[in-house]
């Protein structure tokens, strides 16, 4: 799975083309964004993070928490 | 752009050329949107997270959040929370049955964390500097951050790089353990770009290594073995190694579909560390506009992870110097239904609410080979949030 990520990555990063400023309206909707609002994101890294081992990815300096 | 452009957002027409801007940069830390011919912009919320599982823990977290760009090259953002936790967590796994299972011992947690973070980043022209701190503050846990970061618009922003380093400097303690005050100290690196691919899509990847070193180990749980040709069971408190090495691999995609008014949004995680767990995190979802001011979005994650290679629910002999019976890191996988609607006003008010689905199951790994003693956890949450841009 990581060698077909990786893949599809660099497929898509060699198809790109330049996008001109008037270009982007499209890439300026909400739903386009690639996160959710900071208290979204807060609630559900909090959600999973609590339950898994695995985590991190987005960010650095966020801090730990004991979640027992 | 001209007004009647199909698919164009009536909602934001009028920070058009910020929402260009918040495009272009579409970083890995969000970036305020800044409206042409205003000086301040900025945008407060509120959060709270409802968490339940079932027969075990509830989880309540209000999050009070806001960014503001000020002067047009200065960005604060900041965030404070309160974590309420209350109920049971398993705390001991035995074997008294014949096989192991997890127990709750009847100690019933009421757990209160309070958190905090702010950061400043300041522009310069295609580039961006940023310093930001956290805090975080519970009975048994006390963390506290830092990080930089570096970043460039390239190729009239249709890419950015990224480099942040942080620290954490945590200490472990006990609810029932007061002498227990252990360091925790982790380093971390993330290295991200950011790729516009077309006026349709967008793709983003971030690598995040960190190095930990200190007290990893669960003050609260054990792990009770009784042996057939032995008299006495044998006790182990959670014990795991002194370092946590992680590696973090990060990609989210978008694609609007205009004959659709809607969007795709597809992410994956490839998450390593040195306890020998590896883990996949796959979620899509489709955003689907309703109308002018709705929009509804549902998705599925789904994540599996092997086990760590010190976890066993059976304390073999002789006796390991490390050993965790925590189901969290066995093998096994997770399945999270959800679904999000969205109400955004034309005066920049948000409402939004995330209902969702949890259920962790050993069946539920890739390719099978789920831990014996992994209890299927189940659990449902929600999430609100009440904002406004301005």
């Amino acid at each position: 799975m990581k060698r077909a990520a990786a893949l599809a990555l660099l497929a898509a990063l060699s198809a790109c083309t330049t996008v001109a400023p008037y270009q982007r309206g499209y890439l300026a909707r909400p739903d386009m964004a690639l996160g959710a609002d900071p208290g979204t994101t807060r609630a559900l890294d909090k959600t999973f993070d609590a339950k898994e081992a695995a985590r991190g990815g987005a960010s650095v300096g966020g801090g730990g928490c004991g979640c027992n | 752009m001209a007004a009647t452009d199909p698919g164009e957002d009536r909602t934001t027409r009028s920070g058009a050329l910020g929402a260009l801007m918040q495009a272009a940069l579409a970083l890995p830390i969000l970036a305020v949107a800044a409206r042409a011919g205003a000086a301040e912009v900025g945008e407060i919320g509120i959060t709270t997270l409802g968490y339940k599982e079932r027969g075990l823990m509830k989880v309540t977290e209000p999050v009070l959040w806001g960014r503001v760009q000020l002067a047009e090259v200065w960005e604060i953002e900041a965030s404070g929370a309160v974590d309420i936790v209350t109920g049971a967590s398993p705390e001991l796994v035995t074997n008294l049955s014949g096989k192991p299972v997890q127990s709750v011992t009847g100690a019933s947690i009421n757990d209160r964390r309070t958190t905090g973070d702010v950061k400043v980043t300041r522009r310069f022209g295609d580039y961006a500097l940023a310093a930001s701190t956290a805090r975080s503050n519970e009975e048994d846990y006390h963390s506290k951050s830092w990080a930089v970061e570096g970043r460039v618009d390239l190729n009239q922003r249709n890419t950015t790089l990224v480099a942040s380093y942080g620290e954490s400097h945590d200490h472990v303690g006990s609810s029932i353990d007061p002498t227990l005050n252990a360091p925790r100290d982790t380093r971390e690196y993330l290295f991200g770009v950011t790729q516009i691919l077309s006026p349709l899509d967008i793709v983003e990847s971030t690598l995040t290594y960190s190095r930990g070193h200190g007290d990893y180990n669960d003050p609260y749980k054990l792990t009770l073995t009784f042996y057939p040709d032995q008299v006495l069971p044998t006790l182990l408190p959670d014990t795991r190694p002194d370092h946590r090495d992680m590696l973090a691999w990060l990609t989210r995609y978008r694609r609007h579909f205009p004959a659709s008014d809607a969007t795709l949004q597809a992410e994956y995680r490839y998450f390593h560390d040195d306890w020998g767990i590896t883990a996949h995190t796959l979620e899509v979802g489709w955003e689907q506009r309703m109308g002018e001011h709705w929009a509804v979005r549902p998705g599925l994650r789904y994540y599996t992870q092997n086990a760590a290679d010190f976890y066993a629910p059976v304390i073999p002999r002789p006796t390991p110097s490390v050993l965790s019976s925590d189901q969290r890191l066995g093998a096994f996988g997770g399945l999270s239904p959800s679904l999000r609607v969205t109400w955004r006003g034309g005066d920049g008010w948000k409402v939004e609410g995330t209902a969702g689905y949890v259920q962790d199951s050993a069946s539920f790994r890739l390719g099978g080979n789920g831990s014996e003693a992994f209890a299927t956890l189940r659990a449902v949450y929600g999430i609100l949030t009440v904002s406004r841009a301005f």
